[in-house]
C-alpha cells in the first residue's frame, strides 16, 4: 500500500505539472502542499499524462473546476438539502475524456454503472459539499455523485437512486 | 296537437337511453383515471423514497458493521503492523450506514417491528462508545489496547443487527406483496371497468346504431312519401288539365249549336209574332244569353286554370274606363234606388298600361255584385294611388255586408254570399273568382272588408303603370284588310258572294238566313276541302270560314287558298269560332285569315265584318233614316261586344231598353237650352257606354252648341236628337239587342 501510495503522489505531482502547461485546472497547489490528500482517482479512456494509469484529484483541485449547487430531495434525508460541486460533464471534459460508461466505485467496494446521457443530458454532478460544508466518511461523504431528482422527473426512478454512489473513491471510464 | 305537447317536453325513450349510456360511460372512464392516478402514485412515492432500498441498507448496515469487526480482528494480528486508518475508515462507514435505517420514515415503516427499537439503542450506544477513540476529537489515539477492549462490544451488535436485517427483509417483502396485490387490485378494478366500457360502448353503438336506422328509415318513408305526393300531384294535375279541356270542348260544343239557336231566335223576332209570342221568345232569348254567359264564365275559369289566359296590356284612358263603367253601373243603380259615386284621386294617372277590357270585367263584376246585394243607400267606386306603386280601386256599397265564414269562402267557386239570395240574385257565382284571377294574372289582388249589415268594401289592387296616350287611330282592328277589302270603297251598297265553310247545319241554316237578311248571296261548303274546290269553280267577295270541321279544317283551308294563283288566293277569310282561346286566333292568322269572329256571331257583327272586308251593307240597312252616320255607323260593335261580354247579354238588352225608355220620353216639349244640354249630357255617358255612337255624338254636339242658340236651331237639334235615339233603336232590335 505505502509503495501505492507514493506511486500516486508521483503521478498527481505530474498531472499537475502538465495540467498547468496544459492550461487545465488541475490540481496546481499540490506543489506548494506538503500532503494534498486525493479523494479521488479517475482511470480508463482519459488523457493520461507521463505514463500514469489514472488522475488523482484532491478537494482543491474539484474546487477549480466550474462549481455548481442544486437543493433536492432524497430518498437519505427527511428534508431537502443542498448539494455543491462539479458536474460530471465538466470534469470528464477537463480530464479529456471519452467513453459511454463510468463505472463508479464507492469506498465500502460499491460498484455502479452510469450511462453517458446521465451526464450528458441528466445534469449527473460529483457533490463535495453538503448543505455548504465539506462531507465527512460518517456522512457518506466525502464526494457523492447526486441527480437533480426534483427538477427532472425521468431521474426518479430506483435506477437513478442506485447510481447516487455514496463515499465515491474512483471514476473508471469505458 | 293537444297530444303532441307533452311528448315533446319529455324525451322520447330512445334518446332517454343515450344519455344514461353516455352519461355512465363518462363515469367508468372517470373511475378507470382515478385508479390509474392511483397506481401512478403508489409506484412513484415507492420509486421516489426507495422504499425497496430499506432491505438493502439494513444488510448494508450489518454487512459494514461485519468488514470492522473484520478489521478490528485483523488489526490485533502482532505479525502486521498496526493500521489504524483501516480502522478508522471501516469505523467511518459503518457509522454512515446508520443514518439509513435510523430516521423517521425507517421508523414508520418498521413500526410493527419489536426489534428495531432496541437493536438501534444499542447500535447509538456503541457508537457513542466507541467515539471516545474513533470520533471527532478522540479522547486517546487508537491502539491495540483499545481495540481489545472494543472487540466484545462490536461482537455484541452481531445478534441484533442480523436479527434486523432478516427482519426488515421479510418485512419490506410482505410490503412488496402488499404493493403487488394492491397494484393487481387495481388492474383488476382497471380491467372489470375497462369491459365494463367496452359493455357500455356496444351499448351505445346499439342504440346509436338504432337511432340511424330509425333516422334512415324515417327519410325512406318520406321520401317515399314525397314521391306519391309528387305522383298524385302529377296525377292532379293532368286530371286538372283534362277536366279544363273537356270544359272547354264542350263550351265549343254547346256554343255552337248555340250560335245557331240565338240566331234562329233573332230572325224568329224579324217575323210577325203575336204580342204574346214576342214575350215568350224575348224570355227564351233571355235565357238563352243567359245560359252563353255562364259559359263564357265557365270558359274564362278554364282558360285560367289552364294558364292560357293572357292579359295584354296597352294604353288606357283609366278616367274614361271609370266614367264608362260608373254611367253603365248608375243606370242599374239607380234602377234599383241606390246612389251611386264615382271619385278619382287627383293624383291618379290618366294613361296607364293595361288590359282595358279585363279591367272593366273586375270592375262591373264587383259592382254589380255591389248592387245586386244593397237595396238602399249607395254604391261607391273609388281610384286611388297605392302608397306602394300601383293603383287601387275600392268598390264600397251599403249592403247586406257578410260574416267571417262566409268572408272566407267569398272567393270559392259558385259560392254566394248568401245561398238564400241565389235565386233572387241570379249570376253563375263565378263572377268573384273569375276577378280575383283576373287580378292576380294581372299581378295584383282582391281583399275584402265586410260586416254583417255593415256594408262590404273590396278593394283590387293592380300594379299598373303609367303611360303616354295611346295613337290616336289605334282601333283595335283584329286583322289589317286585305287590299281587296281595301280597294272596296265603303258605304257603296254592293251585294256580295260570300263563301261559307261551315260544318254544322244548324249555323248554316242560320248563317244563309242571316246573309239573306243583309242582302248577301251565300254559297255554302261543308268543309275545307268543299270550300277550296268552291273557290276553284267560283269567284267570291269573302270566305267565312269555321276553323273546326271534318277533313281538312279551317287551318288548311285557308292555307289552301291563300297558296292559289290570282284573285282567289287574296279573298278575305274570316275566321268563325266558338273557341275563344287566343292561340285559336293566332294560328288563324298565321294561317292567313284577315278577320275573327267569335261565335255566336250576331247580325251585327256579321254586318260589320262584311262592311269591313266585302263591301257596305246593302238596301235595307240603308232605307232606315240616317241623317248622323251610315247605318252601322250607329252602333259601335266593338264597345257592344266588350259590354255583352263584361256583364251579359241579358243585362245589356235590359240597359238599352232603360235607356230607350228614358231617352225616348223628353222631360219637356218645349224646347229650352238648358234642359236641352243637361238631356244631352246624361245621354251622351250612358250612350257611349252602351256602344250607341251616333246618339253620343250628336249628343256631344247638342252640349257644344252655343247657349245663346236660337230657338228654332235648338228644336231642330232636339228633333234630331229624337230622331237619331229612334233610329238607333230600330238598329238595336235589328241587331238582335234588343226585342220588337
Amino acid at each position: 500500500m505505502p509503495l501505492k501510495n507514493r506511486q500516486r503522489r508521483h503521478w498527481l505531482m505530474a498531472g499537475a505539472a502538465c495540467g498547468l502547461a496544459a492550461g487545465l485546472p488541475l490540481p496546481a497547489r499540490a506543489q506548494e502542499t506538503a500532503a494534498p490528500k486525493t479523494i479521488l482517482t479517475i482511470s480508463g479512456s482519459v488523457q493520461k499524462r507521463a505514463g500514469a494509469d489514472t488522475l488523482d484529484f484532491d478537494l482543491a483541485a474539484l474546487a477549480r473546476l466550474p462549481q455548481h449547487s442544486f437543493v433536492t430531495r432524497t430518498p437519505w434525508y427527511a428534508q431537502p438539502r443542498k448539494f455543491t460541486g462539479v458536474l460530471l460533464k465538466d470534469l470528464l471534459a477537463a480530464v479529456g475524456g471519452s467513453g459511454h460508461t463510468l463505472r463508479a466505485t464507492a469506498l465500502n467496494d460499491y460498484r455502479v454503472e452510469i450511462p453517458a446521457e446521465d451526464w450528458l443530458q441528466h445534469g449527473a454532478m460529483l457533490a463535495y459539499l453538503l448543505d455548504d460544508k465539506p462531507m465527512l466518511v460518517r456522512e457518506k461523504g466525502p464526494l457523492v455523485i447526486i441527480f437533480p431528482f426534483d427538477d427532472k422527473r425521468e431521474v426518479r426512478t430506483a435506477v437513478h437512486y442506485s447510481r447516487a454512489a455514496w463515499q465515491l473513491r474512483s471514476l473508471e471510464l469505458r | 296537437m293537444n297530444e303532441a305537447a307533452p311528448a315533446e317536453q319529455r324525451p322520447p325513450p330512445r334518446r332517454l337511453w343515450l344519455v344514461l349510456v353516455v352519461a355512465t360511460l363518462a363515469v367508468v372512464l372517470l373511475a378507470v383515471a382515478y385508479v390509474q392516478w392511483r397506481q401512478y402514485k403508489l409506484l412513484d412515492n415507492t420509486a421516489q423514497f426507495q422504499n425497496d432500498g430499506l432491505g438493502w441498507s439494513f444488510s448494508q448496515l450489518e454487512t459494514e458493521h461485519l468488514r470492522l469487526r473484520n478489521e478490528m480482528q485483523k488489526a490485533l494480528d502482532e505479525s502486521q503492523p498496526f493500521d489504524a486508518a483501516a480502522v478508522q475508515l471501516r469505523y467511518d462507514i459503518f457509522v454512515s450506514r446508520i443514518s439509513l435505517v435510523d430516521h423517521a420514515r425507517a421508523q414508520r415503516v418498521m413500526l410493527d417491528e419489536p426489534i428495531y427499537g432496541p437493536a438501534l439503542a444499542r447500535v447509538r450506544a456503541f457508537v457513542l462508545e466507541a467515539d471516545h477513540f474513533l470520533g471527532g476529537q478522540p479522547e486517546q489515539p487508537l491502539s491495540r489496547a483499545v481495540v481489545v477492549r472494543m472487540l466484545p462490544q462490536v461482537d455484541s451488535l452481531s445478534a441484533p443487527l442480523h436479527d434486523l436485517a432478516l427482519s426488515a427483509s421479510h418485512l419490506l417483502y410482505e410490503r412488496a406483496t402488499l404493493r403487488n396485490s394492491a397494484v393487481r387490485k387495481h388492474s383488476q378494478l382497471g380491467v372489470a371497468l375497462t369491459l365494463f366500457q367496452a359493455l357500455l360502448l356496444l351499448v351505445l353503438g346499439v342504440v346509436v346504431l338504432r337511432q340511424l336506422r330509425a333516422l334512415t328509415k324515417r327519410r325512406r318513408t318520406l321520401e317515399a312519401l314525397a314521391e306519391s305526393l309528387s305522383v298524385a300531384r302529377l296525377e292532379a294535375e293532368s286530371a286538372n288539365r283534362a277536366k279544363s279541356a273537356f270544359l272547354a270542348n264542350m263550351s265549343h260544343e254547346i256554343r255552337t249549336p248555340f250560335h245557331g239557336m240565338l240566331g234562329m231566335m233573332s230572325l224568329l223576332q224579324e217575323a210577325r209574332l203575336t204580342p204574346q209570342q214576342a214575350g215568350f221568345l224575348a224570355t227564351a232569348k233571355e235565357s238563352a244569353q243567359h245560359l252563353l254567359s255562364i259559359l263564357n264564365d265557365i270558359l274564362d275559369i278554364s282558360q285560367l286554370e289552364t294558364g292560357k289566359l293572357q292579359v295584354s296590356p296597352e294604353p288606357v284612358d283609366l278616367l274614361q274606363l271609370i266614367n264608362e263603367v260608373g254611367a253603365l253601373m248608375r243606370v242599374q243603380a239607380q234602377a234599383k234606388g241606390l246612389a251611386m259615386r264615382v271619385a278619382v284621386a287627383p293624383d291618379v294617372p290618366r294613361w296607364v298600361l293595361a288590359d282595358g277590357t279585363r279591367v272593366k270585367q273586375i270592375l262591373f263584376n264587383l259592382l254589380s255584385n255591389a248592387v245586386k246585394f244593397s237595396n238602399s243607400g249607395s254604391v261607391e267606386l273609388a281610384a286611388s294611388l297605392r302608397t306602394t306603386g300601383g293603383l287601387e280601386f275600392a268598390v264600397t256599397d251599403t249592403g247586406i255586408g257578410m260574416d267571417e265564414a262566409t268572408r272566407t269562402r267569398l272567393f270559392q267557386r259558385f259560392m254566394r254570399a248568401d245561398e238564400s239570395t241565389t235565386r233572387r240574385h241570379g249570376g253563375t257565382g263565378l263572377g268573384l273568382e273569375i276577378s280575383r284571377d283576373l287580378a292576380r294574372v294581372m299581378g295584383g289582388d282582391i281583399t275584402v272588408r265586410s260586416m254583417p249589415g255593415a256594408g262590404s268594401t273590396f278593394t283590387v289592387s293592380l300594379p299598373l303603370l303609367a303611360t303616354e296616350p295611346a295613337q290616336p287611330a289605334s282601333m283595335p282592328a283584329p286583322a289589317p284588310a286585305s287590299a281587296a277589302a281595301a280597294a272596296a270603297p265603303q258605304g257603296v251598297p254592293r251585294r256580295l258572294n260570300v263563301l261559307v265553310a261551315e260544318d254544322h247545319p244548324v249555323n248554316r241554316a242560320y248563317l244563309e238566313a242571316v246573309l239573306d237578311k243583309l242582302g248577301h248571296n251565300a254559297v255554302f261548303s261543308e268543309d275545307g276541302d268543299g270550300a277550296v274546290r268552291a273557290m276553284q269553280a267560283q269567284a267570291f267577295d269573302v270566305i267565312l270560314m269555321d276553323l273546326h270541321m271534318p277533313g281538312m279544317d279551317g287551318f288548311a283551308a285557308a292555307r289552301a287558298i291563300r297558296a292559289m294563283p290570282g284573285a282567289p288566293g287574296r279573298v278575305p277569310i274570316v275566321a268563325l269560332t266558338a273557341d275563344a282561346f287566343r292561340e285559336a286566333r293566332d294560328r288563324a292568322r298565321e294561317a292567313g285569315m284577315d278577320g275573327f269572329v267569335t261565335k255566336p256571331a250576331h247580325l251585327p257583327q256579321l254586318r260589320e265584318v262584311l262592311a269591313r272586308y266585302g263591301g257596305a251593307a246593302p238596301a235595307e240597312a240603308l232605307a232606315l233614316p240616317a241623317p248622323a252616320g251610315t247605318a252601322m255607323g250607329r252602333l259601335d260593335l266593338a264597345t257592344i261586344e266588350d259590354v255583352q261580354r263584361t256583364l251579359s247579354a241579358a243585362q245589356y238588352t235590359m240597359l238599352l231598353q232603360r235607356f230607350f225608355d228614358e231617352g225616348m220620353n223628353p222631360t219637356s216639349t218645349q224646347p229650352d237650352a238648358a234642359a236641352l244640354r243637361a238631356r244631352a249630357h246624361s245621354l251622351k255617358g250612358a250612350a257611349l257606354s252602351l256602344g250607341l255612337r251616333s246618339v253620343a255624338e250628336l249628343a256631344e254636339q247638342i252640349q257644344r252648341a252655343p247657349s245663346d242658340a236660337p230657338l228654332p236651331q235648338l228644336a231642330q237639334l232636339q228633333a234630331a236628337l229624337d230622331r237619331e235615339i229612334a233610329a238607333t233603336r230600330e238598329q238595336c232590335v235589328l241587331g238582335g239587342f234588343l226585342p220588337r
